[in-house]
């Protein structure tokens, strides 16, 4: 039979390989390529044989993948993945078409197709492999989605993602850097309420934040305080403008 | 009740049907896809993107050929349709996700919902 000729040589990826699954026959089209490496990485799947030579394709390309444990539909158990994208076969193909069917390739709608297997010499390795690649299929989301508005005004949306482009803004201040970030405001609502700590008398058990029969004593004069959080820094209340 | 761990998907989520979809969790129902194949299986999960993972899949292929898969993914872009089981309420379904939403956003955030609920004065 001919060579593959999509088969190219190619370093084996170093990054952001989720999963690695040596030992791994890949079938295509009912034709065995061979036995080799499985790579799943978060920027394309790549198989290499074991004499260097091997391909890739990219997630985008990728309808589906699953595992299968059916022997009756395929004598061992493996990873399938469908691919839209034509690759040169022989002509057998794994299921006899009827006469009509023929034209599959050319009829409007449909796209190619290409029917991967990945045959692994360890079997209960199958989980792993079908979950990296569900984790690295979710990073590539389709670009082509007319749905998908990311326009979104979302308070969620935009309170964390302008938080995120800040950079460095961390989630909490020490006191030290705290201070320093408080706006006049902050600063007199700090110096006012650490006036009013001062007064209560009950103050270390509210620093400890344990509130005992005296401390509830102590607030019955009527005067019901809804104080900020005593810790220092976290001043949610205050409109820090960066 | 599991919401997905990104603020982007959970706002895509809120805003679109595939918050419906999410809510199939645990349901047997049938995916139509692109390619005119079916797969009938258990939901696992669906994202934002609407990435469909399935479980105990009986899959018929676009000639007609059944297999079945322990495990299954089929991809936003090739899912034509998503069939709702006849026992899924789909407005519940769909309250509950929001709800499920609305918990990790003002509960589980570090800066919202501090006006929700009484605070106790102490921590």
């Amino acid at each position: 039979g001919g060579a593959m000729s999509f088969l190219k040589r190619f370093p084996p990826p170093a990054e952001g390989v989720r999963h690695q699954q040596p030992d791994t026959e890949a079938v295509l089209a009912g034709r065995s390529l061979g036995a080799g490496t499985l790579y799943i990485a978060e920027s394309r799947l790549s198989w290499l044989e074991n004499s260097g030579v091997g391909f890739s394709l990219d997630y985008p390309t990728i309808s589906l993948h699953a595992v299968s444990r059916d022997l009756s539909a395929y004598p061992w158990e493996h990873l399938y993945v469908m691919v839209n994208a034509k690759f040169e076969e022989e002509e057998a193909k794994e299921a006899p078409m009827a006469e009509g069917e023929e034209e599959e390739d050319s009829d409007d709608d449909v796209e190619p197709i290409a029917e991967f297997r990945f045959v692994p010499s360890d079997k209960s390795a199958l989980e792993a492999m079908f979950s990296a690649m569900c984790e690295c299929q979710a990073l590539h989301p389709d670009p082509d989605d007319e749905d998908s508005d990311n326009d979104y005004e979302g308070d969620e949306y935009d309170v964390e993602a302008r938080e995120l482009e800040q950079g460095d803004i961390p989630s909490f201040y020490t006191y030290e850097e705290g201070l320093s970030h408080l706006t006049a405001e902050g600063q007199a609502t700090l110096e006012r309420l650490e006036g009013m700590l001062a007064q209560s008398v009950s103050s270390q058990y509210n620093m400890a934040g344990v509130r005992t029969e005296d401390s509830i004593r102590e607030f019955e004069d009527g005067m019901e305080v809804d104080m900020a959080p005593v810790v220092a820094g976290q001043f949610e209340d205050a409109e820090v403008d960066h | 009740m599991e919401v997905s761990h990104s603020v982007k998907e959970r706002t895509i989520a809120e805003n679109s049907l595939v918050i419906l979809l999410q809510g199939l969790r645990g349901h047997v129902t049938t995916v139509d896809l692109r390619d005119e194949s079916t797969a009938t299986g258990r939901v696992t999960n669906v994202d934002a993107f609407m990435n469909v993972r399935l479980a105990e899949v009986t899959f018929t292929d676009r000639q007609g050929m059944v297999s079945h898969l322990d495990e299954l993914f089929v991809t936003g872009r090739n899912v034509r349709y998503v069939h709702i089981p006849d026992e899924v309420d789909i407005r519940a379904t769909i309250e509950q996700q929001l709800q499920a939403i609305h918990r990790v956003r003002y509960f589980g955030g570090r800066d919202k919902g501090r006006k929700e609920f009484p605070r106790a004065k102490h921590k």
